[in-house]
């Protein structure tokens, strides 16, 4: 059996969230933990917190695959420019043609570096983003919107569940005293 | 000795038991309760940001329609297209409108804030106006303009200075800084929320180039509003600037 469950739980800090406690306390004021219950109790608050915590990695991965795909993107991006410069390449306005590119390149890879650490904000502005890029599109040209579709649906699932989990992510870390 | 009063540090009763607590404790140190009393569910949340994406979505068809269709460039079909935005607008504000109503109110009201914040509109009015020019010269070889205004008659100027400083400036901020940010402000916390509706405000202009002052100017006011509590300072602000983007047009184009 594992020996931290058994010894009883030092006196300074809680042994779930190790925040310092009161030896009178009979509950972690920060995590609920039964500070003087029984082994079972103690074993299952444990436990329990384990099972969140297999919750919080499934958020966590959720918000990082729609990170990924925001840096895709920006790679994506990236490349439609590089191909406009060397397409335009003798044109006096080739800037007019990769700038947009470049400051959309530029844009999704802002967004995705910053996305592990502010999910919501990142995750909502670069679907939104690339909706309105993919609008832009088929504005442009109605066939654009076939091409690649299946892509586009798996990026967009991704970003989508991204938000969601990001929502999930930041309550648990409110809950829980988690920073970052 | 009663007069001598000893500070305690700042306590709160538990909302089981009622046995005193610091003001930070989560949980009741005698009887586990837990101590949070307003929890917002995430599926509350997820709620309104699906309503925040059909307002949104709504008001980015009519920007696309006002912007890429023949049909809307005349001016009829063009107040059709106002007028649309004006009463999305007022619906979705309208749809919280016991919480919001509090936004309309103008609380500690100071004359030297508010010009303070109108001469800050327009000295970016100016530096917007000489960078725009800038790097569309530069960039685009070409002048554009932020608004395409005409001079032909004094009712066309009216409705040119009414249609780009009056109505944007009023219902811009009901939509964005009213609606949209009072909505993100209860599912994240203030920074990202002001942040996503500055970057939401930004985009739904379909330039990429303007990205780079509408950011700043949007997250400048988004800070207003949450600051000031009020979206009275920011309908100046984004009017004052308006008015000085648009008369800089007026006051350029030749007779």
């Amino acid at each position: 059996m594992d020996d931290s469950l058994t010894i009883s739980p030092p006196k300074e800090r809680c042994a779930s969230c190790f925040t310092e406690i009161v030896t009178d306390d009979v509950f972690c004021t920060n995590c609920g933990y039964p500070l003087k219950g029984t082994e079972d109790e103690q074993r299952k608050f444990i436990g329990e917190n384990e099972v969140t915590g297999i919750y919080y990695k499934e958020y966590y991965d959720k918000v990082r695959k729609a990170g990924n795909s925001l840096y895709y993107l920006a790679g994506f991006a990236l490349l439609g420019a590089i191909i406009s410069f060397f397409m335009k390449q003798d044109d006096p306005n080739v800037l007019a043609y990769t700038l947009p590119s470049l400051i959309l390149a530029v844009l999704f890879l802002v967004l995705g570096g910053y996305s592990r650490k502010k999910p919501l904000a990142c995750i909502v502005s670069g679907l939104v983003l690339y909706l309105i890029v993919q609008i832009l599109l088929i504005i442009d040209n109605p066939v654009n919107i076939a091409s690649g579709i299946i892509i586009k649906i798996v990026i967009i699932g991704y970003l989508i569940n991204g938000i969601k989990s990001a929502l999930e992510l930041e309550k648990f870390k409110k809950e829980h005293n988690l920073k970052d | 000795m009663l007069t001598e009063e000893i500070e305690l540090p700042e306590t709160k009763a538990c909302i089981q038991c009622a046995a005193l607590l610091n003001t930070g404790s989560k949980f009741c140190n005698s009887c586990g309760a837990k101590q949070s009393t307003s929890e917002v569910k995430v599926a509350d949340q997820w709620n309104l940001l699906k309503q925040a994406a059909v307002f949104y979505g709504l008001y980015l068809l009519l920007c696309c329609l006002s912007k890429f269709t023949d049909a809307f460039q005349e001016m009829a079909w063009y107040l059709v297209l106002e007028v649309a935005g004006i009463l999305l607008t007022i619906v979705f504000f309208a749809i919280n409108w016991s919480e919001n109503k509090a936004l309309l109110k103008w609380p500690g009201f100071s004359l030297q804030k508010l010009s303070a914040y109108c001469g800050i509109a327009m000295a970016g009015a100016f530096l917007v106006h000489y960078s725009v020019n800038w790097l569309n010269v530069t960039i685009f070889s070409q002048e554009e303009h932020l608004f395409n205004a005409s001079r032909d008659n004094y009712y066309a100027m009216f409705l040119l200075v009414f249609f780009t400083a009056v109505t944007p400036a009023l219902f811009e901020e009901l939509g964005f800084r009213g609606y949209l940010l009072q909505s993100l402000l209860k599912v994240s916390d203030t920074n990202q929320a002001v942040y996503i509706s500055a970057f939401l405000f930004a985009i739904i202009h379909l330039s990429f180039i303007s990205l780079f002052w509408l950011i700043p100017f949007a997250l400048f006011i988004g800070y207003v509003r949450v600051r000031e509590n009020t979206l009275w300072y920011g309908i100046f602000f984004h009017f004052c600037f308006n008015l000085t983007a648009c008369l800089f047009e007026l006051l350029q184009q030749p007779r």
